[in-house]
């Protein structure tokens, strides 16, 4: 006899060998299931010519009761016993009838794949993705087109609305940001200048950082993770809700009317939020500058401005419109290739945070390289 | 009495100053499947909503057997839930689930089963709502009404006595509303379950109803309780012109 919690097992043989297998006590899921593995042992050795199953004893039960009784139906089943069932409560049959009755689909049971096959699946999925990323760019370039000859279909309030939230709403972090980053670079500048007594060059240090690389990347990255991680959530976000789907049934494309003005809103502030990010960066080394240094501010500020040029300046604005680009393609993207799921929504956009960081600093690497040839 | 599984005395619903329903009284009987019906807006959702805790009632009182479930502290309504199931209106399946891990995921949290009976309970429950087989499905890789059956096979999950159930029919084509209303019906006959149904769908409440509630949202209280198809021959004039369908539906 097996006991588990109030639910009893009895097993023994009749006079005529027949398999008696009483239940009784309470049976709950809550307590857990006796082993059905007993029943099966006692139904190898040796054979019996038939199975009884009785539930008389049976105080309350609930399904761990048609689970069990299922199991050994089962084990009865493929040993060829044939089971006399009418002991137990009528109810147990009927949910056991129900539940035979459903229609079986094909299992999703593939046969797992070798090493080199998973090798070669990965690598075909790695191409379909690539081939989407491309598709994706061509879209975009032609949806540009259209919006540039005036034949775009979008709403031009969405287009202002994330003017304002790609840009002046998201000003107060960029310039904190990148004012905390222009008091690191003032620290490390003149506790390494000092060295060679050439602290009273950090101006210089700063100002051509700041302006050359440092406010449009941390910009970027800023941006990457407020404007892009949230171009992704909304958009995967509106692929669960088939709101991509309505768009397309009414003859507008999803690029014209969801990625364009998010593109173009980004790639026209970024330029815009670098230029505050450079007037930031210089301030919070000027406040390092001459509180260390002792340095009058518009002193500090004359050496900036005749270390910064028009073209770091312009080189600087460049390379930021350059990154709000590259966030807006790759959380756009990022958004549309979601599955409907709400759990891909924030796989979009955390993929969207890191592909565009890792974009920004990519186009950095490549611009310092293009900068170099030149001699700029 | 013992046979009360769930009642509401004097609750009044609402959200902030504005008043849905006030004075509501009613009791649902064990094993009977109660309706709770009425047109769009007259605050069936927000009942069930009071029902399992996640709105507070502006006054009143709801009870599961003889326990206060208003005035529990969170732990003990936790306890009192327990015993309740849910199917909610847009089946709320976990997306990031497949069905088997939505199914397991009550049996894992609040049994004792091990893995390999968890699995044969998943496999129950899903074959007791016609999708066997379907245990490694996403829900969005589903069909409405399959995410509706895979919605009750979780809310049965932990063989609730009460299971709350928010307009089962919603986007359902009638044949496949009418399915479920017979699957509510089996698994009520085989498990002895209690039902609440909130809905509009005058075949559901008039196919599977045993007593029903009709809450008046213009007269912001319950105008009508009873057998559905008595109510449909001599309830009050409203309750008669919602079964003629004289008022709109969502």
């Amino acid at each position: 006899m097996t006991t588990l919690s109030g639910a009893t097992v009895d097993v023994r043989r009749t006079d005529d060998a027949t398999l008696f297998i009483r239940l009784g006590g309470t049976w709950r899921l809550a307590d857990g299931l006796p082993r059905v593995k007993d029943v099966e042992r006692e139904l190898d050795r040796p054979r019996p010519p038939r199975v009884t199953i009785d539930g008389a004893g049976l105080a309350a039960w609930d399904s761990a009761l048609v689970v069990f009784v299922g199991a050994v139906l089962d084990g009865c089943r493929s040993r060829g016993i044939p089971v006399d069932a009418r002991g137990l409560p009528a109810e147990v049959g009927r949910l056991l009838e129900l539940a035979q009755e459903t229609a079986v689909p094909e299992e999703r049971t593939a046969p797992s794949p070798s090493g080199i096959e998973r090798v070669g699946v990965r690598a075909l999925k790695r191409h379909v993705k690539l081939l989407g990323a491309v598709a994706f760019i061509g879209d975009t370039a032609l949806a540009l087109g259209r919006f540039g000859r005036g034949r775009g279909r979008y709403r031009p309030q969405d287009l202002w609305l994330l003017v304002q939230q790609s840009g002046a709403e998201a000003l107060p972090i960029v310039v904190l940001v990148n004012f905390l980053v222009g008091i690191i670079l003032a620290f490390v500048g003149i506790t390494q200048l000092r060295f060679f007594g050439a602290e009273t060059y950090v101006a210089d240090i700063v100002g051509i950082a700041v302006v050359r690389d440092m406010a449009a990347l941390i910009t970027g990255v800023t941006l990457s993770g407020r404007s892009g991680g949230a171009f992704a959530a909304q958009i995967a976000t509106m692929k669960v809700t088939q709101e991509i789907d309505a768009l397309r049934t009414f003859g507008f494309s999803p690029v014209e009317f969801l990625v364009v003005p998010r593109v173009l809103a980004l790639t026209a502030m970024t330029p815009f939020l670098t230029l505050f990010a450079d007037a930031t960066g210089i301030l919070g080394g000027a406040v390092v500058g001459t509180t260390m240094l002792h340095q009058p501010f518009s002193g500090y500020v004359r050496q900036t401005a005749l270390a910064v040029t028009a073209g770091d300046l312009v080189g600087g604005l460049v390379k930021g419109a350059t990154y709000g680009l590259l966030i807006a393609l790759t959380a756009t993207h990022r958004g549309m290739q979601a599955e409907r799921s709400a759990a891909r929504v924030g796989d979009a956009a955390t993929q969207a945070v890191v592909t565009g960081i890792v974009a920004i600093i990519a186009a950095c690497g490549v611009y310092q390289y293009v900068f170099f040839l030149f001699g700029w | 009495m013992a046979d009360d599984v769930i009642s509401v005395r004097g609750l009044t619903m609402g959200f902030g100053e504005r008043v849905v329903i006030r004075d509501l009284d009613f009791t649902v009987r064990r094993g009977e499947i109660f309706v709770v019906m009425g047109a769009s807006g007259c605050g069936k959702t927000t009942l069930l909503r009071h029902l399992l805790g996640l709105q507070e009632p502006a006054a009143g009182e709801v009870r599961y057997g003889d326990e206060s479930f208003t005035s529990a502290p969170p732990d003990e309504r936790e306890r009192i839930l327990r015993r309740v199931g849910v199917l909610f209106q847009g089946s709320a399946l976990w997306t990031s689930m497949t069905l088997a891990e939505n199914v397991a995921l009550p049996l894992e949290q609040f049994t004792s089963l091990g893995a390999s009976s968890v699995r044969a309970v998943v496999r129950l429950k899903l074959s007791l709502v016609g999708l066997r087989g379907f245990e490694e499905y996403y829900p969005w890789e589903l069909s409405g009404g399959m995410q509706k059956r895979a919605g009750l096979a979780r809310a049965i999950s932990l063989d609730p006595e009460i299971l709350l159930i928010d307009e089962p029919s919603a986007s359902l084509d009638p044949p496949t509303a009418r399915r479920l209303d017979g699957l509510i019906l089996q698994l009520r006959g085989a498990l002895g379950t209690t039902a609440v149904v909130v809905t509009h769908d005058v075949a559901t409440i008039l196919g599977i109803g045993t007593r029903a509630l009709f809450l008046d949202g213009e007269a912001q209280r319950a105008i009508a309780e009873g057998p559905p198809s008595e109510l449909r021959e001599r309830g009050p004039a409203p309750v008669r012109a919602f079964f003629a369908g004289s008022v709109a539906g969502p």
